[in-house]
This record gives structure tokens, C-alpha cells and sequence, in this order.
């Protein structure tokens, strides 16, 4: 019902947002290009609750100088096709000034330069893809770069005592930057890489890809994965009797990847940018989160796209609501921001400057941090 | 790992992938064969009779397994039905793309069904994940043997209810020529509604035992059939031992092609394959069908 009412409420917005009536200055709308259908709709649904927590929060308090936000959902359908057609429509029908963009490095890449030319802000909450704010000045995120994980990747394989490993990656734009990033660092550390594997997305299939990788018993495999991908191929390696140490990026780090591949994810670590469950920030939005929701697993990435919709209030607030006056505002509003995911201060190239990295493991069935 | 059962491993890889193939190939070509048309919607079938079988397998029915195949094959059966019944039945006489484009549209119509019904994310039916059972040097797991122990007790069925039944020789006689068959007394109605539930339950256990292999979600049908598809070419569409052998070559293809290209390009090998076929002789596998 719940999707039915979803439907309702975006005709009747396009039905509003076409008459030129005055009740659309009423809100300060925000699209969202988001993965609600498809193959990645796992990671868009927990987007849209961390969101919606916020813009609730938000418009709670006041909303934005007396103006409540409201969110447009455009689906995104997870390929970089429909996501190109999402942000269109909200850039020339929502006319909307600031777009959360879609999830998947290779789908926000494609909707980049759109937004780019049509000057509307576009800012991603969870691409790591390296070279992912590079279409111009108007786009941005709150997530950090991966420029900065695969050194940290390195570093764990080496601190670990593996210096020769296969590396497995997800044939896109993240796997690829990643792979890159760490396959650059690990040779200058020292390391070699014996084969390097590229996989196609959303396969069920992964035996052969695996027994490749897993030639020669090596002690580790470096394996830069997804949620579905990556529960697939930890399944498929355990009935096979592959017996390594995966060492894995941030992607698969979600309850979902363990929850689907059972006892076949045990003991699988990878790096992660670490956000410091302690703070009061991040025990407030838990709270709030478990409130509204009632359970205290937060999805995926869930944390920055929180982050994302406070530090674009801020920057609403600070600039105005117009596609210019965010862009300038952004890097005020979110220097030396403490969000729920910390400092949020942009560098150059608008993305965090400021990451830590963790290192996360499987252990009986649950996702922990790492203790040596 | 030495090197013989490392390629024996693969050429076993690519037997189960090919399998599958076969499974969900068999039943596109069979409604090919008896309506001509592709059913694009036919990947639908495989992903919901995955589905059913969830569905009996949790609240609130909570059957186990082995007890709620039946229940999800007869449902799927239905389903296949219902498609022609709603959708193919009343333009049964349409040009090809016609049929082509309402199979498209049903096929998105089923699978936003199913997400829905059911969400969009992967689910699994909650079985214990066990170490695969080793005969010299290769791995094997009990859903793969029964993959290829249910693959072959189709492809049997199939053999007896085509070449040994009546039925099966009407829905032969269907295949070769709709108006002569009728013509002739044949009992059309009977024996495309027979095609569909075939059709249907074949994807149904193909989906299933894919779903028991891997996991279950709503893109599953879709990007299946497109293999399955290649592989009905590559068998002469309409020819039904040519699905089981074209399903076979790209499961074994691709597999064997990621031991010496990058595994990135698994798809391409398939499709490679397909094209070299049909450029060189088209339909050479089996047979001597053109249509």
C-alpha cells in the first residue's frame, strides 16, 4: 500500500507542480533520484528511510526559515538509463535546484554532466568511486573518495602478512577506482597481485570466477563486492571448499551480505570509512532512527544520506534556494560541520576531506569492528 | 588444485550453468514452436515460480520443501495459463510484434508484481549453506545434483510426453502448421494450453533450482532469459533438443572462456558464440526448421 500511496502522492505533486499555482513556493522541494526498482532497490529503500528521518526531523523543528522540505522521489530504476531520465525530469518538470543523486558510482556518473550543464546542484551519499565529482563544480558529496580507502585496503592485507594476492572486482566505475587504488598502493608496498579478476554485476553465477581466483590455495583474495554479488560468491566459495581470507571494501559491508550468505560470510574483514558509533550524534540519530522505524539495524550508507539532507538544509539556509546559492553555500555550510558521520568539510574536488577507515569481520553472523 | 580437476571443476561449472539454461530454453522454444512468438514475459515465470515456492515455504503455510514444490509448480502452471488466458489468447492472430511487445509489457508488469508482493531485495529460502561433497578433486553440492538430476528427469518427461503421447504429437503437429492442425481435427485449444503449463513448470523448476543455488529476487527472470534466449537460437527456435544442447554450449562456453579471458567478459563469449553460429549456419546445431 505503502508504494500505491507513494504513486498517489507523485502524480498529485506533477499535478501541483504544473499548475502554476502558489502553493509550490509553499515548500522547498529536493529531488531525489533514487534506486526504488531494480537490482540495487536493497540499498535505495534503506536511503529513502534515513532521509525521510531527517526531513521529518528537519521540518519538526520549523522546517527551513518557516518552510517545510519535501522530498521528490523519482525512481531510478538502478541503471544508469532510467537514472539519466530521473534527474531530467526533476531538473525540467520538479525544476527542482538540488538533486540527491542516484546510488551506484556508475549511475551517478551518468547523471553528473546532466546536472552539470543544466547548473543544479547533485551530490552523492555514497559514491567512492574515485574520479566521481569530476563533471564539474556543481556536483558534490558527503561520502569520501576511495582514493583514500585502497592505501588503508593495503595496508591490512600487508599488516595481515600477505604479499601475494588475486584481486577479484565489480566490473563498474567503483570497482575499477578501487581495484586501481589499492592494486597502486599495494605494489608500492611491496605486495604483488597474482591475477586480477573483473566480474560482471547481478550474475547468480560465480563458481568459475572463483575457481580462478583460487588457484594455487592462495592464503587471501582480495574481493571488491557487493551485497548480492558478494553473498553469492562467498557461498559458492564455501561449497566449493575454497578455504582464503577474503579481505573485502566497503560495499559488502551490510547485515544483508551476512544475513544471505549464512555461515559462508564468517570471518570476511575489509576496510570501511569508519563512523565512530559512539559519539552522541550518531547514538541520537540510532535512537531516532529505532523510534520511527522500530529496529536499530541502520541500512547501508543510511548514516551519510542523514548527513546529506542536513548539510543541504544548511546550505538552503545560508545561500538561498536557488541551484547558485547552494553550490557557493555547500562548502560553508558544511566546513567543520559535525555530522553523524563527522566532519563533513569539503576539499577541493567537493568531497569529504576528512575519512577514517575501519576495518570490519564477520563474527557469528554479525558485522563487528576489528580487533587485533 | 592440480590442473585436470581444475578444468574438469570448470567444464562441471559450466554443465550446471548449463543446465538451467537449458531448463528455462525448453520452454521458451516450446511456446515458440506451438504459438510463434518469443515470450519475453517467460523470464517472469521463472522468477515467480522461485517466488511460490517462497511463498509455501513461509508464513502463512510454512511447508517445508520438499512439500511445498508441488503447490508453487501447480501455482506457476496457473499463472502460465492466466498469461495466455488475459494476454496472448485474445490477439492469438496478431502479427509477431504485436505479441512481442505485449509479452514485453507483461513482463515488467509481473516482475514490478512480484517486487511489490514480495520487496525488492534478494531474498534466499533460509536453508543451511553446507560444504560441497568432493569426488576426485571436484566440488559438488546437493542442489547442484539435484540440478542435474532434475534436469534430466525433465529432459525424459519431455522426450515421452512429446514423441510417446498424443498430446505431444498434436502439439507437434501445432508446431509445424497452426491452420493444418486445426484442419485436421487436432485439438488446438488443448494442446496450446498443454504448452503453457509445460512451459510454465519448467520455468518454475529451473527457477527454483536456480533460487536453491543462488538466491531468489525480481531481476532474476530477466537476466536469465536473455542466455536462454541465445541458447534457443543457437538450437533453431522451435526445436526443443536444440534449447537443451544450445543451453549446454553457453553454459559450458562461458564458463570455459573465463579460465583464459577476462571473466568480465563472460557475457560476450555466449554472445559471441551466438553470432559466429548464426553468421555461419544458422540453425546448425539440430535440425532443419527455418522459420
Amino acid at each position: 500500500m505503502k508504494k500505491l500511496a507513494l504513486l498517489v502522492a507523485v502524480i498529485a505533486l506533477v499535478a501541483f507542480a504544473a499548475a502554476p499555482s502558489a502553493r509550490a513556493a509553499d515548500t522547498i522541494k529536493i529531488g531525489a533520484a533514487f534506486a526504488l526498482s531494480g537490482s540495487i532497490a536493497v540499498y535505495g529503500e534503506g536511503f529513502k528511510k534515513c532521509i525521510d528521518l531527517a526531513v521529518e526531523e528537519i521540518n519538526a523543528k520549523g522546517g527551513i526559515k518557516g518552510k517545510k522540505i519535501e522530498i521528490v522521489y523519482e525512481d531510478n530504476k538502478s541503471n544508469p538509463k532510467d537514472c539519466v531520465t530521473a534527474v531530467r525530469k526533476l531538473i525540467t518538470v520538479d525544476k527542482v535546484p538540488v538533486i540527491f543523486g542516484p546510488a551506484g558510482s556508475s549511475n551517478f556518473m551518468a547523471t553528473a554532466p546532466v546536472a552539470q550543464e543544466n547548473k543544479v546542484v547533485l551530490i552523492s551519499a555514497q559514491g567512492a568511486a574515485v574520479g566521481l565529482t569530476k563533471a564539474g563544480d556543481y556536483i558534490f558529496r558527503v561520502f569520501p573518495s576511495d582514493t583514500l580507502q585502497g592505501p588503508h585496503l593495503a595496508k591490512l592485507a600487508m599488516s595481515k602478512g600477505y604479499k601475494k594476492v588475486p584481486v577479484m572486482y565489480v566490473n563498474n566505475d567503483w570497482g575499477l577506482g578501487l581495484k586501481n587504488a589499492f592494486v597502486d598502493a599495494y605494489k608500492k608496498m611491496g605486495g604483488t597481485v597474482t591475477d586480477i579478476i573483473a566480474y560482471d554485476e547481478k550474475k547468480t553465477d560465480y563458481r568459475t570466477e572463483l575457481l580462478r581466483a583460487s588457484k594455487g590455495n592462495p592464503p587471501a583474495i582480495v574481493n571488491l563486492t557487493y551485497i548480492n554479488e558478494g553473498a553469492v560468491q562467498f557461498k559458492q566459495a564455501f561449497e566449493m571448499g575454497i578455504k582464503t581470507q577474503w579481505l573485502c571494501g566497503s560495499a559488502a559491508r551490510a547485515p544483508k551480505m551476512v544475513e544471505l550468505a549464512g555461515k559462508a560470510a564468517e570471518g570476511v574483514i575489509g576496510t570501511y570509512p569508519s563512523v565512530p558509533q559512539n559519539t552522541k550524534a550518531y547514538q541520537a540519530f540510532k535512537e531516532a532512527y529505532k523510534k520511527k522505524y522500530g529496529d536499530d539495524k541502520i541500512p547501508i550508507f543510511g548514516d551519510y544520506n542523514y548527513d546529506m539532507v542536513y548539510v543541504t538544509a544548511r546550505a538552503i539556509e545560508k545561500g538561498g534556494y536557488t541551484a547558485d546559492g547552494i553550490r557557493k553555500a555547500l562548502p560553508q555550510a558544511a566546513k567543520g560541520y559535525k555530522g553523524v558521520t563527522g566532519d563533513k568539510t569539503f576539499d577541493n574536488e567537493r568531497s569529504p576531506k576528512f575519512a577514517e577507515y575501519g576495518i570490519w569481520v564477520v563474527k557469528d553472523g554479525k558485522i563487528e569492528d576489528y580487533k587485533k | 588444485m592440480d590442473s585436470i580437476s581444475y578444468y574438469l571443476q570448470t567444464v562441471l561449472n559450466g554443465i550446471l550453468a548449463g543446465c538451467i539454461y537449458a531448463l528455462f530454453a525448453m520452454g521458451l522454444t516450446l511456446i515458440y514452436g506451438v504459438l510463434n512468438f518469443v515470450n519475453f514475459a517467460h523470464g517472469e515465470l521463472i522468477m515467480w515460480g522461485a517466488y511460490f515456492l517462497f511463498l509455501f515455504m513461509g508464513e502463512p503455510f510454512g511447508l517445508p520443501l520438499y512439500a511445498a514444490i508441488l503447490p508453487a509448480l501447480a501455482l506457476t502452471g496457473c499463472l502460465g495459463l492466466a498469461m495466455d488466458y488475459s494476454v496472448f489468447r485474445p490477439i492469438r492472430r496478431a502479427n509477431r510484434l504485436t505479441l512481442l511487445i505485449a509479452a514485453m509489457g507483461l513482463s515488467v508488469f509481473l516482475r514490478n508484481a512480484a517486487q511489490f508482493f514480495w520487496g525488492a531485495e534478494v531474498r534466499t529460502y533460509g536453508l543451511e549453506v553446507t560444504a560441497g561433497m568432493r569426488f576426485f578433486g571436484l566440488t559438488i553440492t546437493a542442489p547442484q545434483l539435484a540440478i542435474i538430476a532434475v534436469t534430466l528427469l525433465c529432459v525424459a518427461a519431455v522426450y515421452l510426453l512429446f514423441f510417446k503421447s498424443r498430446l505431444g504429437k498434436s502439439m507437434r503437429a501445432l508446431s509445424d502448421n497452426l491452420d493444418l492442425a486445426r484442419i485436421s481435427g487436432i485439438d488446438t485449444k488443448r494442446a496450446i494450453l498443454a504448452a503453457w503449463v509445460i512451459s510454465a513448470v519448467l520455468a518454475a523448476v529451473g527457477g527454483i533450482l536456480l533460487a536453491l543455488d543462488t538466491n531468489l529476487s525480481p531481476e532474476m527472470g530477466v537476466i536469465n532469459l536473455i542466455k536462454a534466449f541465445a541458447a534457443t537460437l543457437i538450437g533453431g527456435v522451435g526445436n526443443l533438443w536444440g534449447a537443451l544442447l544450445g543451453g549446454m554450449l553457453i553454459g559450458l562456453a562461458e564458463n570455459l572462456g573465463v579460465l583464459f579471458i577476462s571473466p568480465g567478459y563472460k557475457d560476450a563469449v555466449a554472445f559471441v558464440i551466438m553470432v559466429i553460429i548464426l553468421l555461419a549456419r544458422p540453425y546448425v546445431i539440430i535440425g532443419e526448421r527455418s522459420d
